[in-house]
C-alpha cells in the first residue's frame, strides 16, 4: 500500500479522533489533559468520557497514529498511573490529510456560495 | 485498605469498566480511573447536581459504546487467526469437525425426537388437562378392559373432576361413491370429542349434539390428510355424500392437520352412525365393552384427584351391578395423563438412545480435546512467542476458546445437516412406538439444543485443551522445550481422556451388544408356525350385505372355493386374524381375549374366571400356517350347522398346561355365555407366538369359522413366492364380491420381520453409535501412542543403545496401550452395571449383565487397542539409536 493510500484509508476521521490528534499536535499529553483540551477547544461540543477517550486512544495507538511517550514529567508532578501520548509522524500525516479534506470540502461549499444567503430575484 | 477508603462512585466506575475486555482493562483501567477521578473532582468543585448527572450519563454511554467494539475487534481477529490455523492443519480440522459433527448430529437427531414425543406438551389447548381413563381387571391381568355404552353414561354422570368425558373406538368401514370401494379407518366418537380436545374444523363444522342422537342422518368428518390425498383438497367437498354401511353419509367438515390420538383415522363419525355401537346389544349390555374414554379435568384438578374419582365410580358400579363385575377379578378404573399414555411405550427406548447419543458426544469431545492437546505440542513455540510479544495469558485462553468454538460451530452446522438427513427415517421408526411421531420436526427448541450442544462441546474440549496450555505456556519459554514436568502432566491428562473414551465406548458397545444378542435370540425363537411361502391379506366384506351368519358362511365358502382354484394355491383359510398381524400386535392380546367357564368346574372364592385369546378359523388354517396337531383332531368341513354338528373348539398346548394340567382336555366343554351354549374341545395344537416373538405363548382357543363366522383375513400357503400371487388372489376375492376391500397384503415372513422392526432399529442405532465410539476411541489410542513414541524417541534410543531388544520396546509400548484399554474397560464395566436399568426393559432373554456380551466387548476393545498401538510400537522398536540421540 502506498503511503498516500494508507493515509486515506483512515479518512474521514471521527470528530473525536481528529480532535485527539489535534490535541497532541503541539506536544505530548496525558489522557485527562487531552480530554480537557478537546472540550475547551470545541467549546464543549466534542465531549469525551473516560470510555470513549481510551477506546479511541487504543485504536489510534494500534494503528500507529499515536504512541506512548517514554518521557515523564518531574516526579512531583507525575501521577504514576498517567501515561503520556505523542503524535507519530504518520499520525501527523493523517491529521493533515483530514484537515485538507475538510478544507477542500469547505472550498467547494464556498464556491457554491453555501454561506451566503440566496438573494431573491 | 485502599478499597475501603474509595468513594462509592469510584467503585461503581470500576464495576462499570468490567464490561470492557480484559486486555483493554489491563492496559487502560488505571488511567481511566484517574481521568474519571479528575472529572468528578471538577464537577464537585464547580458544577452542581446537573453536571454530575451529565458526567455519569456520558461515562456510562461511553463505556457501553466502547465495549462491544473492543470485544468485536478481538473476536474478529481471533476468528481470522483461528481460520488461518484451521486452514494450515487441514487434516486435524477435518477430523475434529467430522467427529464433532457426528456427535452433535446424533444428539440433535435424537433430541428432536425426545423433544417432540416426551417433552413438548400435547398440541391442544391446556393439553395437560387431558386424561385417558381405563378399566382394569388387575387380578386376571387385564390392563385395559375398555368401556361399554352403559359404563360411559355412568362415568359421565357420576364424575366430579372432569369438565368433559368422550368416547372413541376405531372401526374399519368400506366407503363407496369415490372410485373403487375403499377401506377407511374410521374413528367413532362422541359429538363433543373435538370440542374436548379443542380442535376447530378447517372447513365446515365438527359434530353437533343432534348428530349423536339415534337415527340422526349420518355425517362424516374427513381428516386433513385423507382430504388432501384422496380429494386433492377439494374445497367443495363439504355437503358431498358417500355410501357407507348401506347408508348415505354427508361430509360436514374437514379437520385441520393435527396429530390424531389414539390413532390416525381417515374419517370420523358420531356414535349413532356406527352400526355396531348403535345396535341394541351394545346399547343395553353393560358387558359389551369396546370403547376408549378420554376426559378433560376441570381447572385445578390434579391427575391424582381424577384417578381417585374414577376408582370411586368403579367401586360404586361394582356394588350396584355385581353380576357385571365379579369379585375375584380385581375390577377398578384409573386415570392417567394422556401424554403419558401416548408416549409410555417409546420412553425407555428414547431415553436409552439419548444416553447413547450423549456418550458419543462426550467421546467426541474427549477425542477432539486430545487431538487439540497433541497439536498444542506443535504450537507450543507459537504460543510462547505470542506470550513473549505481550499477549496476556487470558488473551491466549480466549484465542484458544475461539478456535475450539469455531471448530464446534462448523461441526454443529454439519451435524444439523446430518439431522435433517436422518429425521425422516427416525420418524418412521418412532411411529411404531407412539402416535406423536408425526410431530417430530426441527423447530426452534431443537435448534436451541444444537446451539447449546455446540457451545457446551466447545467449552468442554476448549477448556480441557486450554487447561493444559495454561500450565504449559508459562514454562515453555523458560525451559526452551517441552519440560519433563509438563510432559508428564500432559501425558496424564491425555491418558485420562483416552481411558474415559474407552470406558464410554465400552458402555455403548455393551448397550449395542445386549440389544443385538436380544434381537438374535428373538430371531431364533420358534414361533410355532412355518412362515415360508404364506400370503396373508385383510379381506373386509361389505358387512351390511352379510348381516347374518348364514350369508357370511356362504360367502366365506364361496371365497375359499374360488381361491383354491387359483393355480399355485396349496391350502387356503379364512380367519379372524393371523400370527404377527401388525394391527393385532398394536392392539395387544387383550383386544382378542374372552372369559369362559369350564363345565363341571366351580371357581373357588377369589379365583378369577379363566381367560384366553380367541380366533375363528376355517379348517385349513392349521395346515396353511404349519401349526402341528398334538392330540385329537383338527376341524372338519362337517363341523357346521348344515350338518347339525355341535360347536367345537381347538386349544393350544399352553391352554392345556394351564387349565387341564393333570387331565385330558379332549371332550371337555366350555361356555363363553354363562352356560347358554357349550363348545367341545376336539383337538390340541402347538403353541404359536401370535403377538410377537417376545410374547411367551399363552392359552389360545380356536373356534370353527363356520360355527361363528368372523372373516377378516385370507391366509394362503402357496407353491411359489407368495407375493407373486397377490394380484391373482385379489382378483379372486373381487370375483366373489367386488365390494370387498383387500388391504395389508403381506407374506407371513414379512409380517414376522416387521414385528421385530422396533428392536431391530434400536439395535442398529445403538450399533452405529457404538461403532462410531469404537472408531473414535481406537483412533484416540493410536494417536496418543504415536505421540508418546515421538516424545520419547530419545529415551527409546538410549534404551536400545544400552542393549534393550526391539522386542521389549515393542512390548513396552503395546503394554502401555493395553493398560489404558484395561483401565477404560474396568471403569466401563462399573458404568455398564450401574446403567443396566436403562436397557433392562428392552431385552429379551438376555440379562443386562450378560457375561458373553461383556466378554466379547472387552475382547473387542483390547484387540482394537492392541491394533491401534501396534503401528507406533513397531516404529518405536525400529528406532535407530544413532539418529535418535543425534536429533537432540
Amino acid at each position: 500500500m502506498s503511503p498516500k493510500k494508507e493515509t486515506e484509508s483512515f479518512l474521514p476521521l471521527t470528530p473525536a479522533m481528529f480532535h485527539i490528534l489535534l490535541a497532541l499536535a503541539d506536544g505530548e499529553k496525558h489522557g485527562y489533559a487531552i480530554l480537557k483540551e478537546v472540550a475547551r477547544r470545541t467549546d464543549d461540543k466534542v465531549r469525551l468520557s473516560a470510555g470513549t477517550l481510551y477506546g479511541n486512544l487504543a485504536r489510534l495507538e494500534s494503528a500507529g497514529l499515536i504512541a506512548e511517550s517514554s518521557r515523564r514529567p518531574e516526579v512531583v508532578l507525575d501521577d504514576e498511573r498517567r501515561r503520556y501520548y505523542l503524535l507519530t509522524g504518520f499520525g501527523r500525516e493523517v491529521a493533515v490529510a483530514e484537515a485538507q479534506r475538510m478544507e477542500e470540502a469547505l472550498v467547494q461549499a464556498r464556491a457554491k456560495k453555501l454561506f451566503r444567503k440566496p438573494k431573491l430575484a | 485498605m485502599e478499597k475501603q477508603t474509595q468513594p462509592f462512585s469510584q467503585r461503581l466506575f470500576r464495576a462499570l469498566v468490567r464490561v470492557l475486555p480484559f486486555d483493554f482493562r489491563t492496559n487502560y483501567q488505571g488511567e481511566m480511573e484517574g481521568v474519571f477521578r479528575e472529572q468528578r473532582r471538577e464537577v464537585e468543585e464547580h458544577g452542581g447536581i446537573l453536571e454530575a448527572a451529565k458526567l455519569w450519563k456520558e461515562t456510562i454511554v461511553g463505556i457501553f459504546s466502547t465495549a462491544p467494539r473492543e470485544h468485536w475487534q478481538i473476536l474478529t481477529s481471533d476468528c481470522a487467526y483461528a481460520a488461518r490455523v484451521m486452514r494450515r492443519n487441514r487434516g486435524f480440522t477435518l477430523m475434529a469437525v467430522l467427529t464433532l459433527a457426528l456427535g452433535i448430529g446424533a444428539n440433535t437427531a435424537i433430541f428432536s425426537v425426545v423433544h417432540a414425543v416426551l417433552l413438548r406438551p400435547l398440541p391442544y389447548p391446556a393439553g395437560q388437562q387431558l386424561i385417558f381413563v381405563r378399566q382394569h381387571e388387575k387380578q386376571i391381568g387385564v390392563e385395559d378392559l375398555r368401556f361399554s355404552v352403559k359404563e360411559i353414561q355412568d362415568y359421565r354422570a357420576q364424575n366430579r373432576t372432569l369438565s368433559g368425558l368422550v368416547e372413541f373406538h376405531a372401526m374399519s368401514f368400506t366407503l363407496f361413491g369415490h372410485g373403487d370401494p375403499e377401506r377407511v379407518r374410521t374413528g367413532v366418537v362422541s359429538y363433543n370429542y373435538f370440542d374436548l380436545f379443542g380442535v376447530k374444523p378447517l372447513l365446515g363444522r365438527t359434530f353437533l349434539p343432534d348428530d349423536d342422537k339415534l337415527g340422526a342422518p349420518p355425517v362424516l368428518l374427513l381428516s386433513y390428510e385423507y382430504w388432501k390425498n384422496n380429494f386433492g383438497s377439494d374445497p367443495q367437498i363439504v355437503g358431498k355424500t358417500f355410501e357407507m354401511n348401506d347408508k348415505v353419509h354427508t361430509v360436514v367438515g374437514i379437520l385441520p392437520s393435527v396429530p390424531q390420538y389414539p390413532n390416525e383415522n381417515d374419517v370420523y363419525m358420531p356414535t349413532s352412525a356406527c352400526p355396531f355401537r348403535s345396535n341394541k346389544m351394545h346399547l343395553e349390555s353393560r358387558d359389551m365393552r369396546m370403547m376408549e374414554v378420554f376426559g378433560r379435568m376441570k381447572p385445578g384438578v390434579s391427575t391424582g384427584q381424577a384417578n381417585a374419582d374414577m376408582a370411586t365410580i368403579a367401586a360404586g358400579l361394582k356394588s350396584s351391578y355385581p353380576k357385571s363385575y365379579p369379585d375375584n377379578v380385581g375390577f377398578t378404573s384409573s386415570a392417567a395423563p394422556l401424554l403419558e399414555e401416548l408416549t409410555g411405550k417409546a420412553r425407555p427406548t428414547l431415553l436409552l438412545l439419548l444416553a447413547a447419543a450423549a456418550f458419543v458426544l462426550l467421546i467426541a469431545c474427549a477425542n477432539v480435546a486430545n487431538m487439540t492437546l497433541s497439536r498444542m505440542v506443535q504450537r507450543e513455540r507459537e504460543l510462547a512467542v505470542r506470550t513473549a510479544l505481550g499477549a496476556g495469558r487470558s488473551r491466549l485462553l480466549r484465542q484458544l476458546l475461539t478456535e475450539s468454538s469455531l471448530l464446534a460451530v462448523v461441526g454443529g452446522l454439519l451435524g444439523l445437516l446430518f439431522t435433517y438427513a436422518s429425521i425422516q427415517l427416525l420418524t418412521e421408526f418412532v411411529a411404531r412406538m407412539t402416535p406423536r411421531a408425526r410431530e417430530i420436526h426441527i423447530d426452534s427448541g431443537v435448534l436451541l439444543f444444537t446451539v447449546a450442544a455446540t457451545l457446551g462441546t466447545s467449552i468442554i474440549f476448549g477448556t480441557l485443551s486450554a487447561l493444559f496450555s495454561r500450565a504449559n505456556v508459562a514454562v515453555s519459554l523458560k525451559e526452551g522445550s517441552a519440560g519433563s514436568g509438563t510432559g508428564r502432566r500432559q501425558d496424564r491428562l491425555r491418558s485420562t481422556l483416552i481411558v474415559s473414551q474407552v470406558a464410554f465406548s465400552f458402555m455403548l458397545l455393551i448397550g449395542a451388544g445386549l440389544m443385538l444378542r436380544s434381537l438374535f435370540k428373538l430371531q431364533q425363537v420358534d414361533a410355532g408356525i412355518m412362515p415360508q411361502r404364506v400370503l396373508t391379506m385383510r379381506t373386509d366384506f361389505n358387512w351390511s350385505k352379510y348381516d347374518d351368519d348364514e350369508k357370511t358362511r356362504l360367502v366365506v365358502q364361496k371365497l375359499l372355493d374360488r381361491v383354491r382354484t387359483e393355480p399355485g394355491v396349496l391350502t387356503a383359510a379364512i380367519s379372524s386374524r393371523y400370527p404377527f398381524e401388525p394391527e393385532i400386535i398394536t392392539a395387544g392380546a387383550a383386544a382378542v381375549s374372552f372369559n369362559f367357564q369350564i363345565e363341571g368346574r366351580q371357581l373357588r372364592p377369589g379365583e378369577a374366571p379363566p381367560m384366553s385369546t380367541y380366533a375363528a378359523v376355517s379348517p385349513d388354517y392349521f395346515k396353511s400356517l404349519g401349526i402341528p396337531l398334538k392330540a385329537g383332531r383338527l376341524f372338519a368341513d362337517t363341523d357346521t350347522p348344515a350338518f347339525k354338528a355341535p360347536d367345537v373348539v381347538i386349544i393350544n398346548e399352553a391352554a392345556r398346561h394351564q387349565l387341564w394340567p393333570n387331565e385330558d382336555p379332549i371332550g371337555k366343554r366350555i361356555s363363553a355365555d354363562g352356560g347358554q351354549h357349550w363348545a367341545q374341545i376336539v383337538g390340541i395344537v402347538g403353541d404359536v407366538r401370535e403377538f410377537g416373538l417376545d410374547h411367551p405363548p399363552s392359552p389360545e382357543f380356536y373356534g370353527q369359522q363356520a360355527q361363528g363366522p368372523q372373516p377378516a383375513a385370507l391366509v394362503v400357503r402357496t407353491a411359489t413366492e407368495p407375493q407373486s400371487m397377490s394380484r391373482a388372489l385379489t382378483r379372486a376375492v373381487h370375483d366373489v364380491d367386488p365390494q370387498t376391500a383387500v388391504t395389508h397384503i403381506l407374506s407371513l415372513e414379512q409380517a414376522r420381520y416387521e414385528s421385530l422392526a422396533s428392536p431391530r432399529v434400536t439395535s442398529s442405532l445403538l450399533g452405529i453409535f457404538a461403532g462410531l465410539a469404537l472408531a473414535i476411541a481406537t483412533a484416540g489410542i493410536g494417536g496418543i501412542m504415536a505421540l508418546m513414541v515421538n516424545q520419547r524417541v530419545r529415551e527409546i534410543g538410549i534404551r536400545i543403545a544400552l542393549g534393550a531388544r526391539p522386542r521389549s520396546i515393542l512390548q513396552m509400548i503395546l503394554g502401555k496401550g493395553l493398560l489404558l484399554a484395561a483401565l477404560g474397560v474396568a471403569i466401563g464395566i462399573a458404568g455398564a452395571i450401574a446403567m443396566t436399568g436403562l436397557v433392562k426393559s428392552l431385552l429379551f432373554e438376555v440379562p443386562p449383565t450378560d457375561l458373553v456380551t461383556f466378554g466379547a466387548v472387552g475382547l473387542t476393545l483390547f484387540v482394537a487397542a492392541a491394533l491401534a498401538s501396534l503401528l507406533p510400537a513397531r516404529r518405536a522398536a525400529a528406532v535407530d539409536p544413532n539418529v535418535a540421540l543425534r536429533a537432540e
